[in-house]
């Protein structure tokens, strides 16, 4: 029972990305923004049981935490971590943003024609002004990868090419935050807002 | 600054590392000469955009420590410090292309600032990977009462194919590329052990494109030192 019991979970592999992430260089946005991320975000673990696939456990909600609150905390005069959404929010934030994580796939090097791990994450953004009302919808689409390496585990060079694919998601939301027309015209807003107090400041 | 227009030559080295035999061809195209003064650094990155295969990063760090020499008026920057420090602009989808799109990065102040800290002169992209090509024979290893041991040979060629790209970060223009082409057969044979000769074939590629690179970098009187 004992070797049967082994032999069934020969095939389980367990991956945990818990990822460190470089604090985005470049000008920041003059906004207050708050960030919810839900524990579904935080503990986010994707599990795969195929017939054709070994048994896959990846969790990736530590890494996705730690990427998220760097690279939006780089990107804004002021962040603020929140604990719950919609309910308590402090006043002077311009603005909440609320990722979701809508897919993960992966290939490994066997399934096909190129030696390497292949990762895809899709993330659903949301941005909601001050009294709650939707700003702005956008996804967030990420890819990494990883050639193959003598004596390297396939849990590691995994775990490897999921690092990567969370650097694009981060580069991707930094670089393409301005490029959502909503958010353009939002940060327009803001810009024009700051611009016209600073006149009367100056009168 | 001097031009050489269409400066081309090839330089061919075989050479029989742990009795692994590779060939590798070096061709060089120059359009300034080496202008790395005292202050100044050389950062070597690998271009990861393609879908089908991936700059290795051994390759990058391998060229890298051969490439630094301080004593010789040579500082490399290490691939993943400066693609940290300059997070997100070199990732495989946000690094620049081509020249131009450089210009326009070096238009975000803080970017520009980081680049000057680090004393940044050139950029050396580096593209290609190292992959194997063809394999032959076969091993069968065999446990028994009398003992164990392994019959049988095998054989597979390797292949890399490199080409490096410098960019003069202060001139804002293309300074040259070099080119690394290697092959190299690896055999196994059998004899109640194996007993690989291992072909080096990307590490020959490594130090021939670092030596090239010395050359290429350098200004022509401290070239030779």
């Amino acid at each position: 029972m004992v070797i049967l019991t082994g032999l069934l979970t020969a095939c389980a592999h367990t991956v945990s990305v818990d990822g460190k992430f470089p604090a985005p260089v470049g000008t920041q946005h003059p906004l207050t923004v708050g960030i919810f991320l839900s524990d579904d975000f935080r503990k986010f673990s994707y599990s795969e049981n195929r017939d054709d696939r070994d048994e896959w456990n990846i969790n990736t909600g530590r890494a996705q935490k730690n990427l998220f609150e760097t690279v939006l905390g780089s990107m804004f005069k002021e962040t603020v971590n929140l604990s719950q959404y919609p309910s308590d929010l402090p006043q002077g934030v311009d603005l909440v943003i609320v990722p979701e994580v809508r897919e993960l796939q992966f290939t490994m090097p066997r399934e096909t024609r190129v030696n390497i791990f292949e990762v895809w994450i899709k993330y659903d953004m949301h941005a909601y002004n001050q009294q709650g009302e939707s700003v702005a919808d956008w996804v967030i689409t990420a890819y990494g990868k990883t050639p193959t390496a003598f004596l390297k585990s396939q849990e590691a060079a995994l775990a490897q090419a999921i690092n990567v694919a969370l650097r694009d998601a981060g580069a991707t939301l930094y670089t393409g935050f301005e490029r959502v027309p909503e958010l353009q015209a939002f940060l327009a807003g803001k810009q024009r807002a700051l611009s016209m107090k600073q006149t009367e400041t100056d009168e | 600054m001097v031009k050489f227009l269409g400066t081309l030559f090839s330089i061919s080295m075989l050479a029989a590392l742990n009795s692994g035999c590779t060939t590798v061809v070096i061709d060089e195209y120059r359009r300034s000469t080496g202008e790395l003064a005292v202050g100044d650094s050389v950062v070597i990155l690998g271009r990861r955009h393609s879908s089908d295969y991936e700059t290795e990063p051994d390759l990058i760090d391998c060229v890298g420590k051969t490439l630094n020499n301080p004593k010789a008026g040579v500082v490399v920057i290490p691939e993943q410090q400066f693609v940290d420090a300059l997070y997100p602009w070199f990732e495989p989808r946000t690094a620049p292309m081509h020249i131009k799109s450089l210009s326009k990065l070096m238009d975000i102040p803080d970017v520009r600032d980081r680049m000057e800290k680090y004393g940044i002169k050139y950029i050396v992209w580096i593209d290609g990977s190292t992959e194997t090509t063809s394999s032959a024979g076969s091993i069968g290893c065999s446990i028994g009462t009398a003992g164990a041991g392994c019959f049988g040979f095998g054989t597979w060629d390797k292949e890399s194919d490199y080409e490096a790209s410098v960019w003069d970060f202060r001139d804002q223009e293309l300074s040259g590329k070099i080119s690394a082409d290697a092959q190299g057969t690896s055999y196994m044979p059998a004899i109640v052990v194996p007993i690989p000769l291992i072909a080096r074939v990307q590490n020959n590629a490594c130090k021939g494109m670092a030596a090239q690179l010395q050359e290429f970098l350098l200004p022509p009187q401290s070239a030779s030192r």
